[in-house]
């Protein structure tokens, strides 16, 4: 017996108790069966177990080279580190498939564990749904596309994975892409679960909306490390293009940003309750529509991942998945009524309302440009594409008002505000705003649409680091340090402050795309040893190439300094390493300087003995601000997820939970906004 | 919960909400429909580029593989000359720019451009897909 033999037995297990879970669960839920429940939480655990044992057993098979195994042999091969061996597990789609039900499975084990804090009748419809989507994985998994297949004779060595894959990348950026989507599985099954009880209550929406927050910032990682891995591994000097791949990671990424914003307005003032759970379901819908888009070869996309004939599968799934929520919907409509109105469009829920139309139009501008050829040739006959220009175009207006909301709308109190009290808060950062626009262009930045780009980002980063000033300020009146009082400002108010820190890093991240977007600049010479070539102030000296030969591959660097102010900034060698198992492709090693806020991105083109390269190099000025916005952004929503002891306490305290009016730390913080 | 107990009367957004709301989403309909007629480039498979008339002003994509021996680097221009397939027909394609790593005679890409009608391709964008998953990167064998 084999281990992946062991690995076809536990998932059919994994799939039996999956099964179990979902009646067990429903029935027991319908007619109030307390102990039935219980068996399906305890056999939801056992599916967990039994996908760690799938997923150990994959594990192992390729740590010990069962190339018996079609998918170890096509994944890994002998001359692979160890790491990179373990991480060929999800590195083809089988293996995919099962990371992404091993989540799904860690992820509901971990809600059966903290479902005592849940309201009981939501627990077994919630479970319930998230073992009917580990269900539709586990079938997959067990009949069409099996990481365990077998073959008759066992090829020496394997294909191995392919070079682009080999990269620190590979560790960090699927598992985290992947996750990002099964996570929205979770947000999902409470949506459903609230949908068929009929209770949306308000413990349940911030149940809801911390799983979500969990999901965005796992999603965002995921994105941020795909466009770092992009940037470093791929050439092109870019960090995204527009892919069809990419833009359904984000398509799902943006629909819960939407939903982390406006579940606020319904905690606070009971509206658009029907519009939360739209987004938490389509982000669901979206993240396997990304799933079905990419698998089933309907789009055609730079990344071709094996046209297999899964797709099929998932668009199924996805119909299933659509017309339920929408059944379950129209079934619920009457109950999912607003308890308050919409006072005045100058108010904080105004501002949310704004940003969810921007966020959703954004949505829909990548979708619409991402299936457009599906569109086209579906009424024209003729498969049209619209490239990155089209997403520039349509997305940058609608992120620059977006961007100009996040400024705004932390100013304005719920309700209601009047214009003086607006102009108040407002006034600092316009005028810094305008300062900004005006000495960009004296300063040599004369591009009309990047200085607005700047000054909306000025504008809004002014707000929010004004913003945190004033509450610093109140609490040093009060006798704390300057220091202090911003570390109990985070302690104290998490999400609002948090949220202020994802608003501060998404700027510097704008700030870095306009950077790269319009001052990007490019030269390619061919050199000889000793010569240079110059470029926006920095000089490239060659010297020569050094060619180095590995069992598995051949590699050849060029030695380059670079040059800036007459000072030697470091040696560099940017190269190829050709693998000879994949007909000696190449893979770049790219060189990427940091100077201040300046990137130097060398690429070493093509060579020709060991005196001569070509060299391509990029000047990529604020894209690290890219990255630390992507850092702040990650931080700030961990921030924003970090469970608050305090609150726990006064949940618990309370007397009734549902309650219209909650005494919670939010409704000091309005206070706050309206001083 | 209790439905009766609300007022019946649909309750009614403000008639400014409702002004803003168009507005946004007639300013995301414009940009979006504007913005696909001004970047619509077509997909052409080899037999249609050969016959169409509009291609030397228009951006078109054409999709194939790459044929054996038929990759020339000239490195003093940066230029690329190669033929591409798409398993009958063939098409010459000249290209100036970042040759992807993974681009080599057996590979699919996309390339992007203008075609005169006569030479070869005019190609702006190479685009060599990513075989970032497995199996055989060439689609149009199976």
């Amino acid at each position: 017996m084999y281990f992946s033999d062991l690995g076809t037995i536990a998932l059919i297990l994994a799939a039996g108790f999956a099964l179990y879970t979902i009646f067990a669960a429903a029935w027991g839920a319908q007619r109030n069966m307390p102990l039935l429940v219980k068996s399906a939480l305890r056999s939801t655990l056992a599916v967990t177990f039994f996908l760690l044992l799938a997923s150990a057993a994959l594990v192992v098979s390729f740590l010990i080279h069962d190339f018996g195994v079609r998918y170890v042999a096509e994944q890994s091969s002998l001359s692979m580190l160890w790491y990179y061996t373990a991480a060929a597990f999800y590195g083809g789609q089988e293996g995919s498939l099962l990371y992404w039900s091993l989540m799904l499975s860690v992820f509901a084990a971990i809600f059966v564990f903290t479902s005592r804090r849940a309201p009981a009748v939501m627990v077994p419809y919630s479970v319930a749904t998230l073992m009917g989507i580990e269900l539709f994985f586990l079938f997959m998994l067990t009949t069409v596309s099996s990481p365990f297949t077998r073959v008759p004779i066992a090829p020496l060595d394997g294909n191995g994975l392919n070079p682009l894959l080999l990269d620190p990348g590979m560790l960090v950026h699927p598992p985290m892409l992947l996750m990002g989507y099964m996570s929205f599985s979770l947000p999902f099954a409470f949506a459903i679960a609230a949908l068929i009880t009929g209770h949306l209550n308000n413990d349940w929406l911030r149940a809801i909306r911390r799983w979500t927050l969990a999901s965005w910032t796992i999603q965002t990682t995921g994105l941020i490390l795909g466009a770092w891995w992009a940037y470093h591994v791929l050439g092109w000097g870019g960090y995204w293009s527009w892919d069809p791949v990419e833009n359904a990671a984000l398509l799902p990424w943006l629909t819960a940003t939407a939903f982390l914003h406006s579940t606020m307005v319904q905690e606070r003032r009971g509206m658009l309750k029907v519009w939360n759970l739209v987004l938490v379901i389509a982000s669901f819908a979206l993240s396997i529509f990304g799933t079905f888009e990419v698998r089933s070869g309907v789009i055609s996309s730079v990344h071709s991942f094996a046209y297999s004939d899964i797709g099929g599968y998932f668009l199924a799934f996805l119909v299933i998945v659509i017309v339920f929520s929408s059944g379950l919907f129209l079934f619920r409509l009457p109950k999912l009524r607003p308890e308050q109105e919409f006072d005045s469009v100058v108010s904080r829920e105004g501002v949310f309302l704004l940003n969810n139309l921007l966020l959703v139009g954004i949505a829909f501008a990548t979708l619409w440009g991402t299936i457009f050829p599906l569109i086209s040739a579906a009424f024209r006959g003729q498969a049209v594409t619209v490239g990155p220009p089209f997403y520039n175009q349509v997305i940058s207006p609608l992120l620059a008002v977006l961007i100009l909301a996040m400024g705004i709308g932390p100013l304005l109190a719920w309700r209601r505000t009047s214009t003086r009290a607006l102009w108040k808060n407002l006034c600092v950062p316009a005028i810094g705003a305008a300062l900004c626009a005006l000495i960009l262009p004296l300063v040599g930045v004369t591009d009309v649409l990047a200085n607005i780009g700047f000054a909306i980002c000025a504008f809004t980063a002014g707000a929010i680091l004004y913003e945190l000033w004033r509450g610093v300020r109140v609490r040093h009146k009060h006798g704390e340090n300057y220091l202090f009082a911003l570390y109990m400002l985070f302690a104290r108010y998490r999400q609002r402050y948090g949220g202020y820190l994802v608003h501060l890093g998404m700027v510097a991240l704008v700030v870095g795309i306009i950077g790269s977007h319009f001052f990007q600049q490019q030269q390619d010479s061919v050199l000889k040893s000793g010569q240079e070539m110059s470029i926006a102030g920095y000089r490239f000296v060659y010297f020569g190439n050094i060619d180095m030969n590995q069992s598995d591959s051949e590699t050849v660097i060029s030695q380059v300094q670079i040059w800036h102010d007459g000072q030697l900034l470091r040696y560099i060698y940017p190269g190829r390493t050709m693998y000879h198992n994949f007909g000696n492709q190449p893979a770049s090693l790219i060189s990427i300087t940091t100077s201040g806020l300046t990137d130097l991105y060398v690429y070493l083109d093509d060579w020709s003995g060991n005196t001569q390269a070509t060299i391509r190099v990029f000047v990529n000025p604020l894209v690290p601000l890219v990255w630390y916005g992507g850092a702040l952004m990650l931080l700030g929503g961990v921030i924003c997820w970090w469970p608050q002891r305090r609150r726990v306490v006064s949940t618990a305290t309370r007397p009734s939970p549902g309650a219209a009016e909650p005494p919670r730390p939010a409704s000091i913080e309005d206070k706050e906004a309206i001083v | 919960m209790q439905a009766a107990v609300t007022p019946p009367q649909r309750r009614r957004l403000p008639l400014s909400f409702i002004l803003a709301g168009i507005a946004i989403l007639g300013a995301v309909l414009y940009l979006v429909f504007a913005n696909t007629q001004a970047n619509a480039v077509y997909y052409m498979t080899v037999p249609e580029l050969k016959h169409c008339t509009t291609c030397t002003v228009q951006a078109v994509r054409v999709a194939g593989v790459v044929e054996a021996g038929s990759v020339a680097r000239n490195d003093a221009r940066q230029m690329i000359n190669f033929t591409i397939t798409d398993g009958k027909q063939l098409l010459p394609v000249t290209y100036t720019g970042v040759v992807p790593d993974i681009f080599r005679p057996g590979i699919q890409v996309v390339v992007e451009g203008h075609y005169t009608g006569q030479g070869p391709f005019q190609a702006q964008t190479l685009l060599a897909k990513c075989p970032s998953k497995f199996q055989s990167a060439t689609p149009t064998s199976k």
